[in-house]
């Protein structure tokens, strides 16, 4: 997982693990941040973030000892918090009925590139934070888990609950709509798809 | 890209150049790609298009532009700790709460009663059952194991709600009280007489129980069970050999009853025999110098006037009391004056709380001279013990609210949400507030809606507490902030709640605040049941979606 690439503090996570209640204060101070801003993204309000990133610790530390210790913290780290968003915008989701459509039937096109390039310079990151907010639940998921947590195709697969072959098409339909709502404020917008 | 390439239909799909930019697609076909990508500009530029596309959704994913919330900046491990501290303590002072209530209130009462003749264990029978309605009730166990197993319930079901349906936990629930009411099923036969005047002639016998329902009744035969009237006048100058069980504006026993009395009336004149025990919650009651109580007389009344005599004790909440006749028991009276003549006979000890001393003629013939205690007008508040059960039943609720929003989580947020309308919920609530007990009386007066009057009225009994826990929890969420987990709601919920009743404390506006609250709730609860009976609306996203999303 390279996103928040440092190095893991694997003493800290053992005392904490052992119960020691110093070495969780540590290890949240260390994470809550960037758990907090992947929540941020995750989700679509900042008090939903703000919930769920409390409602990740408090089940961390539950399932801490569930932790492998030979695998990355992080990574680790990460899963659960993706499980916990997506369980929660899948929950919303049924409730509110939306996002029914079938990721598998997405046309593959290919686009203008000289169009495409044109739209990401003339975008900035702020833009695009705004944007993804207006995304769906599962695009906005995907892109999240791919581009702020380095997920691995299979990774995202598990959490978002769809086959591995398609997780390329759930992520290129998540930049189609990205693109959409980008283009929908300026002249570039060219009927979805550039 | 040019016609001329689209033409060629020689390029590569998005899909394919955006699995080679990330590296997904196997050494073989990453070789297919890179060669045709040196041929075609165009697919060379998509490729380039896609990478940076991939940059400008990381940089803008890591770029921070928001602060840690300061509500964050505490390690949660342990305000989680504080919170389960808070709730063990909840759950102690509920439960001494019980203890105490059962013990320094309800036990003693038990055994007060039984000492005055009632004799039962029962305290639901000693109350409204006994012997009464429905005898089968005497069969059930007491209030305590009752209520024990409700909770015991609601907890199991509390631990059982992930593995149910909330519809099977509802029919669970339902299925099991229908259970327990139908279990001790009554077994005698009953007679019922309708009509302007209904009568059970002298000569006449009436095999088992009878209902009367009329203008005005009388009873001069024999009844061998129960007579429950209901009635504006009845007059029992016959035999019953059971209970009379009286709902009547004027109620005269000239005759012989061998069981109780229980009557619910304006007025009450004994001139006959009743051989058991008589409660009364009746403004006027006269025992004449004729009459004869074999057992206690427990009354709440304005005007008591005793000229006959008693086997037991009398226990009396009244206004003015006045004992002329002979009292086999002891007398435990509170009221404002309670006047002793000199006809007047008591071979047990008499207490006396009011706010006069006692009126003792010397030619009274006592045991034991009178005990007064003036009666005391002490501001509660400024008892410590007032705010020891204010905290105790505050925790009683509290935890009340959260087996019931543990038990119905979706539709406490439905109901949260309903009440941001004050509007609408204080409307319905007005309606609700009044019409739900007139219906369960109406319902009761059928006997055959009896049990459905009774739990109509127990259900409007809990939502008055309930209304004040969903209008405390709305409370919450506009302190706090909005939440859609059911733990942090119970948490606002326990605060507004608190809030609540520091509010009702104000005094002279208190009270108007409490009546404004429940009006408010109860409109929010029968708003949302309405709506969640209704039959299925087009989605126009569902009100706990809509509601609980924050503003």
């Amino acid at each position: 997982m390279s996103a928040p690439a440092k190095i893991e503090p694997v003493e800290t996570i053992a005392r904490a693990r052992a119960g020691d209640a110093d070495a969780w204060g540590q290890l949240y101070k260390e994470y809550a941040p960037a758990i907090f801003r992947f929540c941020r993204r995750a989700l679509p309000t900042r008090e939903d973030a703000e919930d769920a990133t409390m409602e990740i610790f408090a089940d961390l530390q539950r399932k801490l000892g569930q932790y492998d210790v030979t695998r990355s913290f992080t990574a680790w780290l990460y899963r659960v918090s993706a499980n916990h968003c997506w369980d929660l915008l899948r929950r919303r989701k049924v409730r509110q009925g939306k996002e029914t459509e079938d990721v598998e039937t997405l046309p593959l096109e290919h686009p203008d590139p000289n169009q495409l390039d044109r739209l990401i310079e003339q975008r900035t990151s702020q833009e695009v934070r705004r944007a993804l907010d207006k995304l769906g639940a599962r695009a906005r998921m995907a892109l999240v888990l791919r581009y702020y947590s380095d997920m691995s195709y299979d990774e995202i697969a598990d959490a978002l609950g769809v086959r591995r072959a398609f997780v390329g098409v759930v992520l290129l339909r998540a930049r189609h709509e990205l693109r959409q709502v980008l283009g929908e404020s300026s002249a570039l917008a060219a009927g979805g798809t550039l | 890209m040019s016609e001329q390439d689209r033409r060629g239909n020689e390029h590569l799909d998005e899909m394919t150049c955006l699995l080679y930019v990330e590296g997904q697609l196997d050494h073989a076909r990453a070789q297919e790609v890179s060669s045709h990508t040196e041929h075609c500009p165009g697919c060379r530029t998509l490729l380039h298009a896609l990478e940076r596309e991939s940059r400008l959704l990381k940089r803008a994913m890591f770029e921070d532009e928001e602060p840690l919330p300061a509500r964050l900046a505490v390690v949660p491990g342990r305000s989680a700790r504080s919170l389960q501290w808070v709730w063990a303590v909840a759950f102690g002072l509920a439960a001494t709460g019980v203890y105490a209530l059962y013990t320094g209130y309800i036990e003693p009462w038990m055994q007060q009663l039984e000492q005055a003749g009632f004799g039962g264990t029962n305290l639901l029978g000693l109350l409204i059952f006994q012997g009464a309605f429905w005898k089968g009730w005497q069969s059930m166990l007491s209030l305590l194991e009752v209520l024990a197993m409700l909770t015991l319930g609601g907890f199991l079901i509390v631990l059982l709600r992930r593995r149910l349906r909330r519809g099977s936990a509802l029919a669970m629930v339902l299925g099991g009280l229908c259970a327990a009411v139908m279990l001790p099923a009554t077994a005698s036969a009953t007679e019922t007489r309708r009509g302007d005047y209904v009568e059970v002639k002298q000569g006449e016998t009436v095999k088992g129980d009878i209902f009367l329902f009329c203008h005005r009744a009388r009873v001069d035969g024999t009844v061998d069970g129960d007579v429950f009237v209901f009635s504006q006048d009845v007059n029992v100058g016959g035999h019953v050999k059971g209970d009379v069980i009286g709902f009547s504006q004027s109620v005269r026993i000239s005759g012989q009853v061998d069981g109780n009395i229980r009557t619910f009336a304006n007025n009450m004149t004994i001139t006959g025999n009743v051989a058991k025990n008589v409660l009364a919650f009746t403004q006027v009651v006269t025992v004449d110098s004729a009459g004869k109580i074999g057992g206690s007389l427990t009354i709440f009344t304005e005007i008591l006037s005793l000229d006959g005599r008693l086997g037991r004790d009398l226990l009396i909440f009244s206004k003015d009391a006045r004992i002329s006749g002979r009292i086999a028991g002891g007398i435990r009276a509170k009221g404002d004056t309670l006047d002793i003549t000199s006809t007047a006979e008591v071979d047990g000890p008499v207490h006396f709380e009011g706010n006069k001393p006692p009126d003792v003629s010397p030619q009274a013939k006592l045991k034991s001279p009178v005990e007064y205690q003036k009666m005391e007008h002490k501001p509660e508040y400024s008892r410590p013990r007032f705010y020891v059960w204010r905290v105790i039943f505050i925790a009683a609720i509290v935890l009340f609210g959260m087996v019931l929003f543990l038990l119905m989580p979706k539709f406490t947020e439905e109901a949260i949400v309903v009440a941001e309308g004050i509007g609408v919920s204080v409307g319905l609530g007005v309606l609700v507030l009044f019409a739900v007990p007139i219906a369960a009386i109406i319902a009761c007066c059928t006997v055959v809606g009896l049990a459905l009057g009774i739990s109509g009225f127990l259900v409007w009994y809990a939502s008055l507490h309930y209304s004040q826990l969903v209008v405390g929890a709305l409370l919450g969420k506009w302190i706090i902030g909005p939440t859609r987990e059911i733990w942090p709601l119970i948490g606002r919920m326990a605060l507004g709640y608190f809030l609540l009743r520091v509010a009702f404390a104000v005094p002279y506006i208190g009270g108007w605040a409490k009546l404004g609250v429940i009006i408010w709730g109860l409109g929010a609860i029968s708003l949302a049941l309405y709506r969640r009976f209704q039959p299925a609306m087009p989605a126009p996203s569902s009100a706990s979606a809509v509601g609980m999303q924050p503003a």
